[in-house]
């Protein structure tokens, strides 16, 4: 005998409960629909494997490992630890090394400024002229002064008259 | 009783806490374990949900159990623990192992394999690629009803939500689950 049941009465059936939790009418009907409907087949087979892989998932369990209280405990202690020990403390512990970092180096800055002595501008360009010195592969004694100059000028117009 | 170790517990009997911890600790790593499957997650979660009861033990009144109060703090904190981590892409058909298809196509042909360890891991893993399309509070519900058999009270129970909220839930997510399915069986 057909099924006076609609598609859309039995998909509503299997979308309302799990078909393990059907009561035996209930499945009798969508089987008997199922039997001449072929979308209604395929929906009551993914409907009925959807409880059998849902059944398996909800068997595993993890269970706890024997030191699973151990562990809750010790990090309760640690967790009562940070929570005693005050802001200003906390943020002092994480910050400390780069604050002391910090001194450090403005210290160092500071030793460098005062204690070694300044350099004068003559000082510099004098630093600046014997590099010249150097890079043109000549020393300070090898110049001649302006006086040595004009009198080597001078002496040889006076040897060609 | 349940109400005399919290208190104890709160003014920082150390001992009590434990008890509960000892007392307590299958509940919620069985409710940890709908969540994740990897023994590290489920012992992350389970501990966070320790401390977390451990700061919230003035608010237990004892009006209903201990378990109860821990579940919830347990399926909250695991729900805020997979809200905040990368979402799973969805499955395709494509990805099935051969050992699921082939689990699959022994049951659609009505010769379901006999019931073994391996079948079941492999069931289980199935269930875990169908619920990935639906959101963890769907998963939640679903699982809870169609898995463990919790009647919609229970679930409001554990989750805070109105009976009425978890009907939804849970008739939106047996549909997506079963279109899911019906995806999978006519790969």
């Amino acid at each position: 005998m057909p099924s006076k049941k609609t598609a859309k009465h039995i998909t509503e059936i299997l979308d309302n409960a799990s078909t393990s939790a059907l009561s035996e009418s209930e499945l009798n009907e969508v089987r008997a629909h199922a039997l001449e409907c072929g979308s209604c087949r395929s929906t009551y087979e993914a409907a009925r494997l959807s409880a059998v892989v849902l059944k398996s998932r909800a068997h595993v369990v993890v269970e706890p490992s024997p030191f699973f209280q151990t562990r809750v405990m010790a990090a309760l202690r640690e967790q009562r630890e940070t929570e005693s020990v005050p802001a200003f403390a906390r943020l002092w512990k994480s910050a400390k090394v780069l604050v002391s970092s910090m001194a450090l180096t403005t210290a160092a800055l500071g030793v460098l400024s005062f204690a070694l002595p300044a350099t004068t501008p003559d000082e510099q360009a004098l630093s600046a002229y014997s590099a010249e010195s150097v890079i043109m592969g000549q020393t300070a004694d090898d110049q001649l002064s302006y006086e040595q100059v004009l009198s080597t000028i001078y002496e040889d117009d006076d040897d060609a008259r | 009783m349940d109400l005399d170790l919290a208190r104890q517990a709160q003014v920082g009997d150390e001992s009590a806490f434990a008890e509960i911890v000892r007392r307590y600790s299958p509940r919620v790593f069985s409710v940890a374990s709908r969540f994740f499957r990897q023994r590290s997650l489920v012992e992350e979660a389970a501990q966070e949900v320790f401390l977390k009861a451990y700061t919230q033990l003035g608010s237990f009144e004892g009006r209903g159990s201990l378990e109860g109060w821990l579940t919830r703090i347990a399926t909250n904190t695991c729900l805020n623990m997979v809200r905040g981590a990368k979402r799973r892409p969805e499955f395709t058909v494509s990805d099935l192992t051969d050992d699921e298809a082939s689990w699959l196509d022994h049951q659609s042909a009505g010769d379901g394999e006999a019931p073994s360890v391996e079948n079941e891991l492999v069931a289980s893993d199935l269930a875990d690629r169908v619920l990935s399309v639906l959101s963890p509070e769907d998963q939640q519900a679903l699982l809870m009803i169609d898995g463990e058999d919790a009647s919609i009270k229970e679930v409001a129970e554990a989750t805070g939500w109105s009976e009425s909220k978890v009907k939804v839930r849970a008739f939106r997510a047996r549909k997506k689950v079963r279109e899911a399915m019906e995806k999978l069986l006519g790969r």
